[in-house]
């Protein structure tokens, strides 16, 4: 046997015998330097590595390493004993004690709701795209087919930021259509969520800004038909695989024909609760065939291409899908409520 | 809006139940929100006939009545004066609810019980009209016909048995503003044809021509005007169906005449207005835009004042009614009015709705205006208020119509194209289908050739213009649950698709490392302190002044977030937002108000620390935050986005809102600030903590952030790890003993760390001791001691030049 594997075995032994006789961080102190520093015992022997011949080198040095780790964590754990608090006082670890706390963050139930919603869509090949929250009237309304002084307008109480009223706080995420339409040619498939503005009284319902999604896909031959089954895809993609769903004709001013989306209440299976209003069914979002005037406005020719939008409300959503009664808890930001999410 | 059912069946034939009927519309896109029976509430009352009245033994004012309720006869005590043998009266049986307690000062209602009054027993309720909630009279009881029969249900006996259902009206639709409208509506669901009452009317042989005159000074604004005039009614109560035909749609019973006109409102969607015709100088009406400023007293007794672009019904003297919205106080019908002038007209819908946004009236009439009347229905709805008025309030009506009607309407033509109209809605219709359903919504097809529908549509469809309307209303009434749900996989690649941001990175990041994301309101409160020099948005018409003015900084929002926690004992906030802030562009003045380009939108980060590192937990250490673990974070995040082209200035001028501030470089451009909450700013939230802030730029962060990775080889030779301990005076920062380490480290220093910071005795006064851990990374070749010896040599000489510094020893 090799003479240093030996000294290796008695420097292993020595060491042992010394860490158990030192009791307290001196003596300790005392054996790292004698086995442990950068001259120490263990050191030399590597030295001497250089030494033997290189076809036992391998082995050795791979027996050498193993010494060094040994003494090392041993050496480490003693001194982890000794520095225990005083109050620890058995060998055995209470290891029902707490751990260290680290603090522990999570996002906002909107985002998470927008997030979940635009990974369904993204999935499907749609971008994410934005736009301003401060509006011209034309991105908001004109271009969007609703025309001046109709009571289309009146759909969407408005903030107003000049006093010639071209300027204002954007009412819902449409705009940001027109923007992407006048900044792409189709085929256009895209989602964009933000912030919208309702000039509303503050309620348990109603907020004076809150969250939507939009969406958009124009290319050739899209059809109602199509505009449905992506939808009804998003619903059983986010509101589970048995939900039953019906479209209503409604009217928007930018998309023609119109529909209301609606779901069977998820929360008393559609048998009518309080949520639903009694009525077994939930709106969940409106959306349509972009109406030819806006393809217009953009400069599509409304003869080779057509689409659909649709958008939906985000805190109405989360209030749904979370139980939260009052959306203002959204706002207050208490983080009591948002650790929940 | 309110429908009743029962009148709906006065125009077309139906057996639908209400739910059926409530669903079915509701499918079409005419919203039913609800729906109830007017007649529920009088389940337990019945028809009673007072068989004897004998005084109460113990109370002069009550009376002890037998009464025949059908299936029994009743005791009952009754307070009323007017209570006697023989009348017919309406009778709450027990149980029944009472709807408004005449002694409760609220009229609330309450549920009727056997009990003894003054220790007579009674067995029910005699009921006013009061109680019933049927009108205000409470001075007796309700007296009902001679003819009633005992023991019948009240809700029958009166006909107040119906349903009404309560209507969205989407904006498009003013046609379904009617009884009428809804009728039609209904011929889609019952293949029927609804229809509007035949007119029988007696004219005298005195024309209307040769008694009122009508001048039109306006025919864009006022596209037709009918008028009639009726003679010698007489006002009084409308009869007991036409008030329970209105109360059932929550209109209140005025008099005969108003109530006729109303009522035919309601009918036809066409609104009309009954003028005291003697009250009409010259009997004559003129129609022109009034005067600016002029005023005028509404028929709610309201001044108003005019503007240039108001039309104005006039007489030959003075106005007499705001065209379209409300008659005036003036020309009303009184009880002493016997001659009417009845008008029915058609008014252009813009210059309505902006006189009713103007003057802040909104009436049943401006709304039915404003979303466009049939133009058509104008003299019918005259003769039909003159019918009414004849048959109800017994007047003469005059022979013939006025009708200014100068330009006729075309009706639209629009030419439909069969295979579009299944290209877009993914159907197979056929072309026979499609003539059929569309002839359910009165459309009368025209012409047809090999790919082409053409059709009239009808007058009051001013909703439908193009070819596009029409492929809704086909989707409509083919139903949108019976299209096909498809979709198809045709995912486009030629654009890259882009569905991850810098945000998400950001918000993954911080929520990792135990930040708390919020969402602040960005309308806010006038802010009681800003940045200089930052103006900010204002909103014109805010509904309230909480949310009047867009953030200019995530502070304005934050700060109350971070009160709010406290107050409820969070004081520990780690919290973040990624919002936008708003801001008018300098230079940007009053005339460029109208111009997008003068707001700016600016997309921030906020970082907001508070209170404790952590919980004090025997294990774990916990101390108060401070400016530098603010700094750790913002060091940790940058580095992670912006791979360390970032650098923090001292910011003497220290902000309104932020002290002890550090301004943040991205790639040489200020992006923001770091610091501690100013004392001043945080008193003014009614903040005793500290708060340390930081709010960064997120367009910078985003375009110093970069996406594209590439590696770079590992070190092959071993790094060398030297301590240096300096003393120098204590002016000297940091930053610039690290930077003339790093200066003279010739590219080898891949780690450098002050781990000890020292003033006391052992240094003297005035000076502070800076221990610093190296780390030298060679990459060309092992680095000897020598070589490393000499490298220390040359960083000790050249903070000793560059700071005046002494080597520590040890």
């Amino acid at each position: 046997m090799n003479a240093l594997l030996e000294k290796s075995d008695q420097i292993q032994r020595e060491f042992d015998e010394a860490l158990a006789q030192a009791n307290d961080r001196d003596e300790l102190e005392r054996v790292r330097i004698r086995f442990l520093s950068r001259h120490g015992l263990v050191a030399q022997l590597f030295e001497q590595l250089k030494e033997i011949p290189s076809e036992e080198k391998p082995s050795v040095g791979k027996a050498l390493n193993i010494l060094k780790a040994r003494t090392l964590e041993r050496f480490h754990e003693k001194k982890r004993t000794l520095e225990r608090p005083p109050g620890d006082v058995g060998k055995e670890v209470d290891l029902t004690l707490p751990g260290r706390p680290r603090p522990i963050g999570t996002r906002h139930p909107i985002t998470q709701t927008i997030d979940e919603i635009r990974q369904i869509f993204a999935s499907m090949g749609f971008s994410i795209a934005y736009g301003p929250e401060i509006e011209s009237d034309y991105y908001n309304f004109e271009a969007l087919n609703f025309p001046p002084d109709h009571p289309a307008r009146d759909m969407q109480d408005t903030f107003f930021l000049s006093k010639g009223k071209k300027v204002l706080l954007r009412t819902h995420t449409s705009p940001v259509q027109i923007r992407t339409m006048e900044r792409q040619r189709p085929p256009v498939r895209e989602i964009m969520p933000g912030r919208v503005y309702r000039n509303e009284a503050v309620s348990a319902r109603s907020l004076v800004s809150f969250h939507q999604i939009e969406g958009l896909y124009v290319d050739r031959g899209v059809t109602f038909s199509e505009l449905k089954g992506t939808l009804v895809a998003f619903a059983h993609q986010f509101y589970g695989k048995d939900v039953q769903y019906r479209f209503r004709p409604t009217f928007f001013p930018f998309t023609e024909p119109s529909a209301d989306m609606h779901i069977s209440c998820f929360l008393c299976k559609g048998k009518g609760c309080r949520m639903c209003k009694y009525g077994g069914w939930l709106e969940i979002l409106g959306a349509g065939m972009v109406h030819p005037h806006v393809f217009k406005y953009v400069g599509y020719d409304p003869e080779k291409y057509s689409g659909f939008a649709f958008g939906m409300g985000i805190e109405r959503i989360a209030s749904l899908r979370y139980g939260v009664d009052d959306i203002r808890m959204f706002y207050e930001n208490d983080v009591r409520f948002l650790r929940q999410f | 809006m309110k429908i009743s059912h029962s009148w709906l069946k006065e125009y077309i034939r139906f057996s639908l139940s209400p739910p059926q009927l409530a669903a079915r519309l509701s499918m079409l896109g005419l919203e039913v929100e609800r729906y109830e029976n007017s007649g529920a509430k009088y389940e337990k009352f019945v028809v009673g006939h007072v068989l004897e009245r004998s005084k109460h033994p113990h109370a002069d004012r009550l009376s002890v009545c037998r009464v025949d309720v059908g299936a029994e006869v009743l005791q009952i005590v009754c307070g009323a004066p007017n209570v006697a043998a023989g009348q017919k009266v309406a009778v709450g049986l027990p149980g029944a609810t009472v709807p408004r307690d005449q002694h409760d000062p609220q009229g609330r209602p309450f549920v009727l019980q056997r009990t003894a009054i003054r220790g007579v027993e009674s067995q029910g309720m005699i009921c006013s009209e009061y109680e019933l909630d049927l009108g205000d009279d409470r001075d007796g009881i309700l007296i009902l016909d001679e003819k009633a029969k005992v023991g019948r249900k009240l809700a029958d006996h009166l006909g107040l048995n119906d349903v009404q259902y309560e209507v969205e009206i989407t904006a498009n639709r003013g046609d379904w503003l009617s009884h009428i409208g809804v009728a039609r509506e209904m011929q889609v669901l019952t293949g029927r044809r609804a229809a509007l009452p035949k007119i029988r009317l007696k004219e005298s042989r005195i024309t209307t021509a040769s008694q009122a005159k009508v001048h039109i000074l306006d025919p864009k604004r006022c596209r037709r005007y009918a008028a009639r005039v009726v003679r010698g009614i007489r006002v009084g109560p409308s009869p007991i169906w036409l008030q329970n035909r209105l109360s059932a749609i929550g209109i209140r019973s005025i008099n005969n005449v108003v109530d006729i006109t109303n009522y035919v409102m309601m009918e036809t969607g066409q609104p009309v207005h009954a003028f005291d015709y003697d009250q009409l100088a010259g009997r004559t009406i003129r129609v022109r835009c009034a005067d600016e400023g002029e005023t005028f007293v509404t028929l709610d007794g309201k001044q108003r004042i005019l503007r240039s672009d108001i039309l104005m019904i006039c007489d030959a003297e003075k106005h007499v009614a705001i065209a379209g919205v409300m008659g005036g106080a003036n020309s009303e019908i009184s009880a002493e009015t016997t001659n009417v002038l009845i008008e029915s007209a058609n008014f252009e819908p813009s210059n309505i709705r902006r006189t009713s946004k103007y003057l802040g009236m909104s009436t049943d009439a401006s709304q039915r205006f404003e979303r466009g009347v049939d133009i058509e229905m104008a003299p019918y709805a005259a003769d039909r208020v003159a019918q009414l008025l004849m048959e109800i309030a017994g007047g003469e009506v005059l022979k013939g119509v006025i009708d200014f009607y100068p330009r006729k309407l075309k009706q639209a033509i629009i030419t439909l194209r069969p295979s579009r109209a299944n290209e877009l809605l993914g159907t197979r219709i056929s072309d026979q289908q499609m003539v059929r359903f569309l002839r359910r919504l009165n459309l009368r097809l025209t012409k047809r050739s090999k790919n082409l529908l053409e059709f009239e549509v009808p007058t009051y469809r001013l909703d439908l213009e193009e070819e596009i309307d029409l492929i809704e209303e086909l989707a409509r009434v083919y139903g949108y649950n019976n299209i096909e749900t498809e979709t198809r996989t045709t995912i486009e690649f030629s654009k890259p698709i882009v569905t991850r941001t810098v945000h998400d990175e950001i918000r993954t990041y911080l929520s990792g490392a135990g930040f708390q994301e919020i969402l602040g309101f960005s309308l806010i409160p006038p802010p009681k302190v800003d940045f200089p020099s930052i103006r900010a948005v204002e909103v014109l018409n805010p509904v309230t002044s909480e949310a009047a003015v867009l953030r200019t900084s995530l502070l304005h929002s934050a700060l109350p977030v971070a009160k709010h926690n406290w107050a409820h004992g969070e004081r520990d906030l780690r919290l973040y937002e990624i919002g936008t802030v708003f801001s008018r562009r300098n230079g940007s003045n009053g005339d460029k108000d109208e111009e997008l380009e003068s707001y700016a939108e600016e997309e921030r980060l906020l970082i907001l620390l508070s209170g404790r590192t952590a919980k004090p937990q025997f294990n774990a250490g916990s101390r108060e935050v401070d400016l530098f673990d603010l700094k750790g974070e913002i060091e940790a995040l940058l580095s992670k986005f912006n791979l360390d082209k970032y650098r923090f200035i001292s910011y003497d001028s220290a902000t309104a809102l932020i002290e002890s501030a550090l301004a943040v470089e991205i790639n040489g451009t200020y992006a923001g600030l770091l610091g501690k909450l100013a004392k001043s700013v945080a008193e003014r939230f009614d903040i005793e903590d500290e708060v340390f802030v930081s709010e960064l730029n997120l367009e910078l962060i985003e375009q110093a952030h970069q996406r594209e990775k590439k590696y770079r080889a590992l070190p092959r030779f071993p790094s060398v790890k030297r301590d240096l301990a300096f003393v120098v005076d204590s002016s000297i920062s940091h930053e610039r003993i690290e930077s003339a380490i790093r200066a003279a480290g010739e590219g080898f220093i891949s780690e450098l760390l002050l781990f000890d910071l020292y003033v006391g005795e052992q240094v003297g006064p005035g000076k502070k001791s800076l221990a610093y851990a190296l780390k030298f990374q060679p990459y060309e070749k092992t680095m000897t001691d020598a070589e490393a010896d000499a490298l220390v040599k040359k960083i000790v000489r050249a903070v000793e030049e560059g700071c005046g510094a002494r080597l520590r020893s040890e």
